[in-house]
């Protein structure tokens, strides 16, 4: 039987962390070896005392049970479509969000379309603020081609800027791509056109983390940016400014590297900017990214140790 | 809920005392969410498992249904007894729907019924997830399985959607005709482990089943003509084409007895008016293809007559299913000779498109830039739009390409990763339809109980004879017209002239006629000899057959000038014909109609675009004063698709003609089926018609003259009342002409023609 609407129902409760959504069907799943019909079967007792819920999530729970049909629906719309769904325990899932995301951050279910094998192969992204210098873009250009060139799969958030830019390059190389999208994967019609023939041709994928029906927003567009780092083994950063979107997610990736030990197997480069550059890319790799020059060569080693722990003990 | 305070409520709501045990069992085993399988016979009280439960649950029911005409009865029957119900279906207009749809989501509606395909609309999808939902009905749940005798792939939706829901929701499948195997198909993929089954009898003890052997067509409308004066009440006849509809019902109009044509190509608003008189009784039969009576809710249809036998042995056992609900004495009677069996057979072989066509459609998608829509997809593989739909559905169920919604539009995408074409599916399908076709001629033949037969095959084991089919009273009856009865169903056969429904208004088009079918009696044979085989000039027997239906369509009005197509491949041959007729209708020709440029013979073109692309703007007319206020005759060898005389039609309008009619030698019938199946003349004829109601072909619009016909003239082919006819008649003598009288009766101005001559 299939799981998908409950899992659907589960992984996008109203205003419920991720970290606790995943906590939850951990238990379910793994703990108490139930199925998700059993679970919803508990009546309210049961929720409080084995599932440790309060008041207001119990009434989450209720309240969701009875959209299981409308879930029920909106799954039957994917699949009819060829849109696939994944869940956090299945072996489609990318192991490289599990490792960087951890519990705390790794979305319950993704949802896809397209070639699917790219989550397992050697992913990369190239990122950067939306108005890039000639530097910035001619750097992004090159470094895509050279990632192309040595099988990478592109991930990019579709966002303007060195995300598009990084898409379009691997796209004309014949490239293969992950993108991953600000908003529900229903609401991409004009992308799925657009991306046809790449997708048919196993080349592209399209990953989407959040309500199949959810617009565009603020909001998700940062949790994107998130799995963008989460999805990419290795990040390039074509450009930053002191703030945004690109210097939270470095400064988050370089934090999460620190603290799980992953130096050997995850790199975040920066590229090495001119004295007379306004960009903060010297200043993260100050921070301990690897800085990289014009000619795509390691030019500095990460920063003093100390300085580190500074930043981030906030 | 006991069974007693059930009851209880039974009785204040539907004024029923109690329960049959079976239904109760059904009905308890909902109420407490379960999902169950319920076979039962027609007339058993299957409906009355989900309606009851239905007022019981807080949210709403909804019932999947592919029977339109027992949705519209139902409701109006739940609607008297106060409760909320509506349907969604393709009669009703978008607003009615999308209000149908409003009130359900505000849980104003606690019965929905909706036809299968409706799933796959945009609004429907963004409704449902508003809907608070109780439970599910599969009405006619044999269309699941692709064993069924009559698989629908909208119903693998419907699976889709049932094995996503959640556990605790009550679902209920239901039909009538399922054998064990399809039973089981049902219950795994409803979910067998936990599915509760019930099987009830099928045994009809008021069926007096008969099979009639005949020698021939003739003998068939003989027999029925006969037997219809001495049968009680009203039934169906049931034929193989749409056109035979018409024959039979013309013919037995035409001797006194009050039949109509229902058939698949008439619009929505007529068939209900055909569907409201008979259950007035205002008819002795109903002439149909086996489209019909599909949950017709009428208990009391009292005869049903096979003019042409169904595929397999479920076919026939549900359509005879349909009479005889009340438990009265009714009479079931199937014309039979053994060459009928080519017409299923055909059928079989036909069923789907040949592989290349299946590679094409695969190739195109693959290549093409974006996503495409039906009807670019269809244009860019030059295909019927029959043939596209079952080639679509079977590679979408092969998962080789997919159906997705952009917007407000459906589109459809090769699939990355696709499997290749499977075509051993395909041929375990045809091998399997041709074992039980062999079982229907085996029932047919046989000369044991005839009810029998058919519970042991629906797996229903019966123990019993039924001591009241021919078999079990003394065998099979043979029937032989006389010899005068005989001459004058021939008669009757040869006058019949297919009308050409091309009338169009503002083209001033009326409606043409052609001297015969393509492909019945000799008459496509001489033309294709002719036109393919380089044998001359179409020869003076055509010519007598052209002019017999000029006569007998024609007489009253008075043509100006001849003028015919130009020719695209055959040189002379319809201008050397054209003369003749103009010649012998005394009307002068015009050599003026002439093409601007090339065109490809339309019969390489299989779907209506490409034809009108074909013809698009390729006509002109040198001498156009010649043309102004007249009546003009157009002549031509074939009709098909109608797109080049209406092409014509277009540039002709211009210089103010008074009328254009057209005349041609032989109509094809439609344009459905694969052009690379060999049709035998015999039944090129039969195997259209039927398709296309096979295929619910009241969306082709290629087909669909009739229902035009009724969008210009609200009253086309509705029967003359007297009223009516008294009025024609005191209008014409007051002096108004036939166009202001078309105009008053909403009728094309040859119907009004024709009465006027009929009354005078």
């Amino acid at each position: 039987m299939n799981e998908n609407s409950y899992l659907m129902a589960l992984s996008h409760l109203p205003r419920w962390r991720t970290e606790k959504i995943n906590k939850l069907l951990v238990q379910i799943l793994k703990e108490l070896n139930l199925t998700f019909a059993e679970f919803f079967d508990s009546d309210d007792k049961d929720l409080a005392n084995t599932f440790k819920l309060n008041t207001k999530e119990i009434s989450d729970i209720q309240d969701v049970k009875n959209e299981l049909p409308n879930y029920a629906y909106l799954a039957d719309e994917l699949l009819n479509q060829r849109y696939e769904i994944i869940p956090i325990y299945s072996t489609e899932y990318p192991k490289s969000l599990k490792d960087n995301l951890r519990i705390n951050f790794s979305p319950p279910v993704i949802y896809v379309k397209g070639n699917k094998e790219l989550l397992h192969e050697e992913k990369v992204a190239v990122v950067g603020s939306r108005d890039v210098s000639d530097k910035g873009f001619e750097f992004t250009k090159k470094i895509t081609q050279k990632l192309v060139k040595q099988g990478n799969v592109i991930v990019s958030g579709f966002a303007k800027g060195v995300d598009r830019l990084s898409l379009d390059v691997s796209i004309d190389n014949n490239g293969k791509s992950i993108i991953v999208l600000p908003q529900g994967i229903l609401t991409f019609a004009s992308g799925f056109k657009k991306y046809y023939q790449n997708i048919i041709k196993g080349e592209v994928l399209v990953l989407s983390a959040f309500h199949p029906k959810a617009p565009w927003s603020v909001g998700l567009a940062m949790s994107r940016n998130r799995y963008i780092y989460g999805l990419a083994n290795d990040i390039y950063v074509a450009e930053s400014n002191s703030r945004g979107g690109t210097w939270e997610g470095v400064m988050d990736g370089l934090r999460k590297i620190k603290k799980f030990k992953m130096e050997e197997y995850r790199k975040i480069y920066v590229r090495h900017a001119a004295k007379d550059e306004k960009c903060a890319n010297n200043l993260l790799i100050k921070h301990g990214a690897i800085g990289i020059n014009d000619e795509l060569e390691v030019v500095k080693k990460p920063g003093p140790k100390e300085k580190q722990q500074t930043f981030f003990d906030e | 809920m006991d069974r007693n305070i059930a009851e209880k409520k039974l009785n204040d709501i539907f004024g029923l005392h109690a329960f049959y045990d079976e239904q109760w069992q059904v009905i308890e085993k909902i109420l407490q969410g379960k999902r169950c399988l319920l076979i039962h016979r027609t007339g058993f009280g299957k409906s009355l498992c989900y309606q009851f439960p239905a007022t019981q649950f807080e949210g709403m029911t909804v019932i999947f249904s592919p029977l339109i005409a027992l949705m519209r009865d139902q409701v109006s029957y739940l609607r008297s007894i106060n409760i909320p119900s509506a349907c969604i279906n393709c009669e009703q207009t978008h607003e009615e729907n999308e209000d149908i749809l409003k009130q359900a989501a505000e849980n104003k509606i606690k019965i929905l019924y909706i036809a299968p395909e409706r799933q796959e609309n945009i609004t429907w999808i963004e409704a449902v997830r508003q809907f608070k939902l109780s439970m599910i009905v599969i009405d006619e749940a044999h269309c699941i399985s692709v064993w069924g005798h009559d698989f629908r792939p909208a119903f693998k939706r419907i699976i889709d959607l049932v094995k996503l829901m959640p556990k605790h929701l009550p679902i209920l499948a239901v039909t009538a005709t399922a054998t064990e195997r399809v039973a089981l198909d049902i219950r795994t993929q409803l979910g067998s482990d936990k599915i509760f089954y019930l099987r009830g009898s099928l045994l009809r003890d008021n069926f007096y089943i008969k099979v009639i052997k005949v020698d021939s067509e003739e003998d068939k409308f003989g027999f029925i003509l006969n037997q219809i004066q001495h049968l009680p009440g009203t039934g169906f006849i049931y034929t193989g084409t749409r056109v035979d509809t018409e024959r039979y019902s013309s013919f037995l109009k035409r001797n006194g007895i009050n039949a109509i044509a229902y058939n698949a190509g008439l619009a929505g608003d007529l068939r209900k008016e055909i569907e409201e008189g008979l259950k007035k009784n205002v008819y002795k039969c109903v002439v149909s293809t086996n489209a019909l009576g599909m949950g017709i809710d009428k208990k009391d249809i009292r005869f049903i007559i096979h003019t042409q036998f169904p595929q397999t042995p479920i076919h026939y056992y549900q359509e005879i299913g349909r009479a005889g609900r009340d438990g009265e004495d009714t009479f079931i009677y199937t014309l039979y000779r053994a060459e009928d069996k080519s017409l299923p057979e055909h059928f079989i072989n036909t069923a789907r498109p040949n592989a290349k066509k299946y590679e094409k459609v695969i190739s195109i998608l693959k290549q093409s830039p974006e996503p495409l829509g039906e009807r670019a997809l269809i244009k860019k593989c030059n295909l019927k739009q029959n043939s596209f739909r079952v080639i679509k559905a079977d590679l979408i169920e092969q998962g080789i390409i997919n159906e997705v919604t952009y917007g407000k539009s459906k589109k459809y995408e090769y699939q990355f990763n696709a499997p290749a074409l499977n075509l051993t599916r395909f041929e375990d399908l045809r091998k399997h339809r041709f074992k039980e076709l062999e079982k229907m001629i085996e029932f047919l033949e046989c000369d044991s109980c005839r009810m029998k037969y058919l519970r042991d095959y629906l797996d229903d084991k019966a123990d019993s004879k039924c001591n009241k089919c021919d078999n079990c009273l003394g065998g099979s009856t043979i029937w032989r017209n006389s010899p005068e009865l005989d001459i004058l169903i021939k008669e009757f056969l040869e006058g019949e002239y297919p009308s050409l429904h091309n009338a169009n208004k503002e083209y001033c088009l009326i409606n043409g006629v052609a001297a015969s079918y393509y492909g019945s009696s000799n008459v496509g044979a001489l033309i294709h000899k002719c036109k393919y085989e380089n044998k001359g000039y179409f020869p003076d027997s055509l010519l007598e057959k052209v002019l017999s239906a000029y006569r007998a369509c024609f007489q009253n009005i008075k043509f100006d000038l001849a003028i015919f197509v130009p020719p695209t491949e055959s040189k002379d041959l319809v201008r050397n014909f054209a003369e003749r007729v103009a010649k012998a209708l005394d009307i002068p020709i015009s050599y003026n109609l002439q093409k601007k440029r090339d065109t490809k013979p339309q019969k390489v073109f299989q779907n209506s675009w490409n034809k009108k692309d074909n013809v698009d703007g390729a006509f002109e007319f040198k001498n156009p004063e010649e043309l102004e206020g007249r009546n003009i005759l157009l002549i031509d060898d074939i009709y098909d698709s109608g797109a080049t005389i209406k092409e014509i039609a277009k540039t002709l309008v211009r210089y103010k003609i008074n009328l254009l009619a057209s005349l041609v030698i032989a109509k094809t019938v439609g344009s459905v089926g694969d052009s690379d199946n060999v049709l035998s003349p015999d039944n090129l004829l039969k195997h259209t018609a039927e398709t296309t109601d096979k295929k619910q072909g009241n969306d082709n619009k290629e087909l669909n003259y009739i229902e035009k016909q009724r969008e210009k003239h609200p009253n086309a082919y509705k029967p003359w009342s007297d009223v009516d006819d008294k009025r024609l008649v005191e209008l014409h003598k007051a002096g108004m002409s036939v166009a202001q009288l078309s105009e008053f009766f909403n009728r094309n101005k040859g119907a009004i023609r024709s009465r006027l001559k009929k009354l005078s």
